[in-house]
């Protein structure tokens, strides 16, 4: 019950400080956004070739507007000691892990469902094709929150180079890609099974991020 | 009862500490004293269970705290150098989320009368990042009262505060202590409290 209590009290508080601090998440819209119309531009007037690419134009920015949001986990909490009064408040790290995944989820990728069908008219993606793209985007998101926050907890322990944050989740995002990326033009089979392949990916980094972050937070604590 | 037994740390290979002992038990107050740099906070973080000793091992009512810390934790308040509160959260949020983070039993009223005895009672709707630097550790210090723990372990707990707030520490001290409870801190400045062992380091 106690535990209960301050899970409640843990996630009113990253909510709060993530809408006091709403302009680091429009930014990273924004960039979102902005760079879809970069590609748009750089393609050029030719459509077709653009809507072979437009879906694949999607994942990569979405992919790139999450390396922007590594710091939104743990680091802040991490510099001020904060993630000692959580855990001396009882709960482990890996539950205050879990929190802050659920937490970062619905901050950065929820309002994702209202950007993507803006940036799919900028695209010129089909209607019916965006409801395959969000069920591929509710599954991957989450797959690419885990890796974020893991490479966030990583970077607990190198204290100069953010970029190899970034590094990390490209290459872990690489099979995400792979799967989620060509669903739409499959046949109605191959959809499934891929979507099949994207929740085991899926299931797999909801299991094993909090086991890794903690540990490399209890590390990173050590060396601070 | 804390017991800290033998304790040894070195950081980088350089080793910082070397056979520490030391034991507190109810109603005493251990006063950590050194000069910069020489290990105390470290000493703390060891106590707390954050870094792992090299050597030597620490019990609290005779249970290893690294085997047991959830248990330890629960009587533990541990007050860092840094502040722990949020700058973008006002300091009424703040300490709302510190009660109900660890179930504080403290009424609501109360909250309010340690924030006037503190005077931030004027900024309860300010955000923390907008106060200076006494207030925000005075408002760090009201976690003494509202998580209500029986052993309090403080590093520089009268760093930047005026006089007026140093008396009402070292008064919350003196209750703490008549009511049965422990205290370690650090500090360069001696309060003039009963039951003090001085450690030097």
């Amino acid at each position: 019950m106690y535990i209960l209590n301050s899970i409640l009290a843990l996630s009113k508080r990253e909510l709060k400080i993530n809408y006091r601090n709403f302009s680091d998440i429009l930014s990273i819209f924004l960039f979102f956004l902005l760079g879809i119309l970069i590609f748009v531009f750089s393609v050029g007037p030719n459509t077709e070739i653009l809507n072979q690419i437009s879906i694949s134009i999607i994942w990569t920015l979405i992919l790139l507007s999450n390396t922007l949001s590594i710091r939104k986990f743990f680091q802040d909490d991490f510099d001020d000691n904060n993630l000692i009064l959580f855990h001396m408040s009882g709960l482990s790290y890996e539950l205050i892990v879990l929190v802050k995944i659920i937490i970062v989820w619905v901050c950065l990728q929820l309002p994702f469902f209202i950007i993507i069908p803006i940036a799919s008219i900028l695209l010129n993606i089909e209607f019916q094709n965006l409801k395959i793209i969000f069920l591929s985007f509710l599954i991957g998101s989450t797959i690419i929150t885990c890796i974020t926050a893991i490479s966030g907890s990583m970077n607990l322990l190198n204290k100069k180079n953010f970029a190899v944050g970034g590094l990390i989740i490209m290459i872990f995002s690489i099979p995400v890609i792979i799967f989620a990326v060509n669903l739409v033009s499959e046949s109605n089979d191959i959809i499934r099974a891929q979507i099949n392949i994207l929740l085991g990916i899926m299931l797999f980094f909801l299991s094993i991020t909090p086991w890794v972050c903690s540990i490399c937070i209890k590390f990173g604590l050590q060396n601070k | 009862m804390l017991l800290a037994n033998n304790i040894r740390f070195n950081r980088n290979n350089i080793n910082i500490l070397k056979n520490i002992s030391l034991s507190i038990s109810s109603k005493k107050i251990i006063h950590l004293k050194g000069d910069n740099g020489i290990g105390k906070t470290t000493l703390l973080k060891i106590l707390t269970n954050i870094l792992k000793p090299e050597q030597g091992e620490i019990f609290w009512n005779g249970q290893n705290i690294n085997k047991n810390p959830t248990k330890y934790y629960k009587d533990l308040t541990f007050i860092m150098d840094r502040k722990t509160s949020n700058e973008y959260l006002s300091v009424k949020e703040n300490i709302l989320f510190w009660h109900k983070l660890c179930s504080s039993k403290i009424k609501k009223r109360e909250i309010e009368s340690i924030l006037s005895l503190l005077s931030l009672d004027q900024y309860t709707d300010t955000p923390v990042g907008n106060l200076s630097y006494g207030e925000v550790k005075k408002l760090e210090l009201s976690r003494l009262i509202i998580e209500q723990k029986k052993l309090w372990i403080l590093d520089e707990p009268y760093i930047g505060l005026d006089n007026l707030s140093m008396d009402l520490v070292t008064q919350t001290i003196t209750n703490h202590i008549k009511l049965g409870g422990m205290l370690i801190f650090t500090s360069h400045f001696s309060p003039k409290i009963n039951n003090m062992e001085t450690f030097e380091l």
